[in-house]
């Protein structure tokens, strides 16, 4: 052992050989259990982000279709463009030595992309492989950037990743049910919003390995999870209708000056279906942001637009905005006014405590609690009975009826109305209504909220509990959307009618019609008359009380003009709320039928033929009734005054010809009976024109004869037919105004007696 | 025995009385062949325990290696993804060529090398200084460890290691009844050690001097220098610690790498934890079980240089906890038997240069894992058997080869 190891040395070594093992090695064995078992999942977490590149495959937004598969919204392909600036950094300039290829890329794709190339120049300096530089680029845009890639091999240094982009071919067309989607493709407000999970899909994702220095790696690594295409909705609006809405909604809103906008819906009363609805004072979706109300624009251009009053400008855009995307119909609360007054008389008869023939007394105003308050017409309807009441809308019957409810009967059917809660239409926004319930209704919250004021609700819960005194007593649940469906057509869900509850019984949903039939015809309401169809109706015009007293009960008065009707009035099917904020005072008064009762009637007029309800005509309307013109072009002077004779026409000859060379109106153009038809029997003739005369603020038979004298026929809209009283109110082609003879120059009229 | 009973079992008696007989002489003849060239044949000499380990991490580390360069070749070699595994793979086959005839070699002969090597190491490392920013001592990442001389590039501190080992051995073995005495038992290492560590410090290579400081301790300790001295070295460090600490900016000017040390993925501004950073992802990135052989994807340029001293990190990630556990415990039983056989050397010689080379071997293994696992800041040290470098391989084969040689002479049992 002398010359071998020693205890000492042999102890000493093992001693080493043990600190070695035990805690060098087994100090190992503890940090890689630490890093790879404990804080694995953390760390492999940043590799994997730092390893792999997402992209998102975009997938394709549905289709809106109205109920007649009709394109109303559409998504069409698009393209990102994604510039890699490390990849022209180490590539480009070092790898292939180009210098001054940033500058080269920035000039030519900022003039096709019309952006300035020092913002492309500015992203190509970021460390990165992926800067965006213009989203929602056009196809033929695309083959621009193509082709300016390949003229200069820039590789992978500009990509066009397919992308989508939102297109309403009809415009501002039902923007109100529609929506419209933000740049990345989401719905913010409409049927976009609310079948928003619908329509969008689930985005695909591709995720590529990517090296260090941000190219793909050699090998394929790629996952790629294929996008799912949005599913398409099929509204329950239908084109047609909703352009006549939107039509006579523009029109009088125009007319009346409606300064908070004015909304129209109009509803099937037994399923619950928007056929139409409208705001006007809305927007185009394919260009949500700029502002359309010529008012909000003056605001915001008052504003300079400076440094200093940036914030000021930005939020009063951002206000307007807001506005133009609200819709009215479900979002802003009104007092429906008169028109509630169909609800109150429902519960009247519905508990027995009225029939159409109970009497009652109005002196011009009635007495509740300390308060006396009077009718609208102030010098008093007298005696009337219910019925004629509810015509003459007339605000002591309802009052004295409220009383005769009480608080807890008339909140119990107000609630079983859906006055208290939201439709839950397939709409974002609905608003919630404010009222008093049956603690907080006094005795003067009672009386006034038996006809419509003192309590708030949306234009859409009016109109719900309006088709339930229509349909047999029935709330059902406004819906937009009839049915979601893939790509294919295959329907994934439908929405059917959703039967809320019975609020009133058939027979008093029937008498309640009767007695709102007559209104329409004879009564307050009748500016809401159709021809050929009897409709049940009841205006209103509220006032904004809530405001005026907040404002200390000076300044101007404002009022709501509101029309809410439904035909035929026997059988209900189509029921329509029209409503316009603040129209200008004519006279210092405001109408409700005089504004919202045309509109009514024209778009009743033009939806319910298309609608395939058949009209019927009583005899005293088929002596009014257009006749539709004759074709005689072509006979003889003779024959043609025979013919035009014998269809209860008039007529007048220019010229020296003996055969009619030309006729106004043409054939199949309706002209009223007895209305006039010129003959043309030489060219020569057609050149002679007439003026049209001054026709507005006259009666109807006053009209006709000022059109007779200068040959001209007149067509007739709105009260007219229905009123003697009815007072010329519009014509279409300006007094003044140099027109062939035999023109149809379109009147319309309306009766301002006895309404409100 | 057992053979001859089965025979007896098997044939007739008379049968199978010759059958013994002649298996009675075979062994014999083969024993005196074995005996005759013992020292020729690899089985009748060395450890084969050893001989295998050495051969089975040689070959986990190529596979391992070929792996982690792949990418790195395909990207900085042109799109040659075998660049770096084929210079290994010629290094590893002369390399285990050397080692074993190292083994054959009687390391005894060692002792008249151990002064000249030294000399050498010195002439080397002088070199080092005096050659420094020429083209042969290139400034690498600030400090100068390589040499190249023609084709041939290597650490001189490599060789600093092993002649320290050897230089240690020669003398303890030789003055060992007077390594009580501060003459001959402390002021020869003390002045080698502190020579050789202090030029290997001016090539700004810490991690080789922190090496050749602790492989220099274990000899003096193994050979038995007094504690006390081993206590007066602790004071003395502690001293020039508390009179850095105090009264220079060293560790002032450290600090910030300090706080990148602790906190890697939130660096302080200037200090660049890239590297560790992308180590801890990798081995985290494994798990229990790895990614699968070849399915590293930090090795795809996020970490530099896989091949290089971060390659466990690969290992790490594409083995798993497992895998790495595995070759950490190879690495273990690789310097445990390497000390066994030492132990049992004929003589203090080979036990100490024995122990010194294993030493080398697990010292190494622990301080490169404990930098790709952050226990310690990143210092270039590598990992023998898997890191790239070919003349290190063939140096380290050769060193394998030496204790090799002194298990043919060691009295442990043979298998």
């Amino acid at each position: 052992m002398a010359k071998g190891t020693t205890v000492r040395m042999w102890r000493r070594t093992i001693f080493v050989l043990m600190v070695l093992i035990v805690l060098g090695f087994g100090s190992l064995v503890v940090s890689l259990f630490r890093l790879q078992i404990v804080e694995g999942e953390e760390l492999q977490t940043r590799a994997v982000n730092q390893q792999t590149q997402d992209t998102t495959l975009t997938a394709k937004r549905g289709t809106i279709y109205d109920r007649n598969m009709k394109v109303l919204a559409t998504s069409a392909d698009v393209y990102k463009v994604v510039l890699d600036p490390n990849y022209v950094r180490k590539e480009l300039e070092q790898g292939q030595e180009r210098d001054g290829i940033q500058e080269e890329i920035a000039q030519g794709l900022g003039e096709i992309l019309d952006m300035d190339p020092a913002d492309i120049l500015a992203l190509l300096e970021k460390q990165t492989y992926y800067a965006v530089a213009k989203t929602k680029v056009e196809t033929d845009v695309k083959d621009q950037i193509l082709e300016f890639k390949t003229k200069l091999e820039l590789g992978n240094a500009i990509q066009l990743q397919p992308d989508y982009k939102r297109y309403y071919p009809y415009g501002s067309f039902a923007s109100a049910v529609l929506g419209f989607t933000n740049s990345e493709n989401q719905g913010v407000t409409g049927v976009e919003a609310s079948y928003n999970d619908y329509l969008s899909g689930v985005a695909g994702k591709l995720v590529t390995a990517k090296n260090a220095k941000g190219s793909d790696m050699p090998f394929q690594y790629e996952q790629r999870i294929e996008a799912q295409d949005g599913y398409s909705l099929v509204l329950t609006i239908d084109e047609v209708v909703q352009h006549f809405l939107e039509k006579s909604v523009e029109e009088a809103a125009a007319d009346c000056g409606a300064r908070n906008r004015a909304c129209g819906i109009v509803m099937n009363v037994n399923t619950g279906e928007i056929l139409a609805m409208t705001v006007k004072g809305d927007y185009d979706p394919n260009d949500p942001y700029t502002i359309t109300d010529p008012a909000d624009l003056a605001v915001i251009n008052a504003i300079p637009d400076d440094e200093e009053h940036q914030e000021e400008r930005s939020q009063a855009i951002r206000t307007a905005q807001e506005k133009q995307w609200r819709n009215k119909c479900i979002s802003d609360t009104y007092n429906p006014g008169s028109v509630f007054k169909m609800l109150t008389a429902s519960m009247g008869i519905e508990e027995g405590l009225v029939t159409e023939s109970t009497q009652f007394y109005c002196g011009g105003s009635y007495q509740v609690a300390d308060r006396n308050i009077s009718c609208w017409k102030t010098a008093g309807h007298g005696t009337e009975t219910f019925a004629q009441g509810l015509c003459n809308s007339c605000n002591p019957v309802f009052m004295q009826l409220s009383e005769m409810l009480g608080a807890n009967t008339f909140y119990r059917y107000f609630e079983a109305f859906g006055m208290t809660q939201k439709t839950g239409i397939d709409l974002i926004g609905e608003s919630n209504s404010i009222y008093y319930n049956a603690e907080g209704l006094g005795p003067t919250e009672l009386a006034t909220s038996s006809f419509g004021q003192s309590f708030r609700v949306t234009p859409i819960q009016m109109i719900t509990a309006a088709a339930a005194v229509a349909n047999g007593g029935y709330l059902v649940q406004p819906h937009v959307v009839s049915k979601v469906i893939d790509q294919e057509g295959n329907i994934v869900e439908t929405i059917d009618t959703s039967v809320k509850r019975q609020v009133i019984s058939e027979e008093t949903s029937a008498r309640v019609s009767a007695i709102l039939q007559e209104a329409a015809t004879t009564g307050s309401a009748k500016n809401g008359y159709v021809a050929g169809y009897r409709v049940a109706g009841k205006t209103g015009t509220s006032e904004k009380i809530d405001e005026w007293n907040a404002e200390g009960r000076e300044g101007e008065k404002k009022y709501i003009a509101s029309y809410c009707g439904y035909a035929p009035a026997e059988d209900p099917e189509i029921i329509m709320l029209v409503f316009f904020d603040e129209p200008l005072p004519q006279n210092g008064q405001v109408f409700g039928s005089a504004i919202a009762g045309p509109p009514f009637a024209e778009t009743m007029a033009e939806i319910l033929p298309y609608l395939g309800i058949e009209p019927k005509y009583t005899e005293e309307e088929l002596s009014k009734l257009d006749i539709s013109t004759p074709g005689v072009v072509g006979l003889t002077k003779e024959d043609a005054q025979v013919k035009i004779s014998n269809a209860s026409l008039t007529y007048k000859v220019y010229g020296e010809g003996e055969k009619v060379v030309s006729q106004i109106p043409e054939q199949g153009k309706s002209i009223p009976k007895g209305g006039t038809v010129v003959l043309y029997t030489d060219e020569a003739s057609t050149s002679q024109t007439v003026a049209v005369p001054q026709l507005t603020g006259l009666s109807l038979s006053q009209v006709n004869s000022r059109a007779a004298e200068a040959g001209l026929n007149i067509s007739v809209s709105g009260a007219a037919l229905a009123s003697g009283n009815a007072v010329s109110e519009s014509q279409d082609i300006a007094e003044g105004t140099q027109v062939p003879p035999g023109t149809v120059v379109t009147v319309n009229f309306v009766d301002l007696e006895d309404v409100h | 025995m057992a053979r001859t009973d089965a025979g007896v079992l098997q044939g007739g008696a008379p049968a199978g009385q010759e059958k013994e007989k002649a298996k009675r002489k075979k062994p014999s003849v083969i024993k005196r062949v074995r005996k005759k060239f013992r020292v020729f044949s690899i089985r009748a000499g060395m450890d084969l325990p050893l001989f295998f380990l050495i051969l089975v991490l040689l070959t986990i580390g190529l596979v391992m290696m070929f792996s982690a360069s792949y990418p790195y070749a395909y990207y900085y070699m042109d799109g040659d993804s075998y660049y770096f595994i084929r210079n290994q793979a010629i290094f590893a086959v002369l390399g285990v060529a050397i080692m074993v005839a190292v083994s054959y070699f009687d390391y005894h002969h060692l002792h008249k090398f151990a002064i000249p090597l030294l000399i050498v190491t010195y002439i080397f490392l002088v070199m080092m200084l005096v050659l420094k920013d020429t083209s042969l001592v290139p400034n690498i990442k600030g400090a100068y460890r390589w040499l190249y001389i023609g084709p041939i590039n290597f650490q001189p501190s490599e060789v600093a290691k092993f002649a320290l080992i050897l230089v240690f051995s020669h003398l303890i073995s030789l003055n060992f009844d007077k390594m009580s005495t501060f003459r001959y038992g402390v002021l020869p290492y003390v002045l080698i050690l502190g020579s050789v560590a202090l030029l290997v410090v001016l090539e700004k290579h810490m991690s080789a001097t922190l090496i050749i400081l602790m492989l220099g301790a274990v000899m003096m300790f193994v050979g038995g220098v007094r504690l006390r001295w081993f206590g007066i070295a602790m004071a003395v460090l502690a001293a020039a610690a508390v009179y850095l600490l105090a009264f220079t900016d060293v560790f002032s000017y450290a600090m910030n790498r300090v706080y990148g040390w602790l906190d890697p993925f939130n660096p302080p501004e200037g200090v660049d934890t890239w590297q560790t950073r992308q180590s801890l992802m990798s081995i985290g990135s494994g798990g229990l079980l790895g990614l699968g052989l070849g399915q590293s994807r930090q090795k795809y340029l996020y970490l530099p240089e896989p091949q290089n001293d971060f390659i466990f990190a690969i290992v790490c990630e594409e083995l798993g906890f497992i895998g790495a556990l595995i070759i950490i415990v190879l690495f273990a039983m690789l310097v445990w038997r390497g000390v066994v056989v030492s132990l049992k050397a004929k003589d203090k010689f080979g036990m100490l240069l024995g122990v010194g080379l294993t030493f080398q071997i697990g010292l190494q293994v622990v301080l490169n894992i404990m930098v790709i696992t952050n226990t310690i800041p990143n210092t270039g040290i590598s990992l023998p058997f898997f890191s790239y470098g070919g003349t290190s391989l063939v140096m380290l084969l050769a060193e394998m080869g030496v204790v090799l040689s002194i298990s043919r002479n060691s009295a442990i049992e043979k298998l």
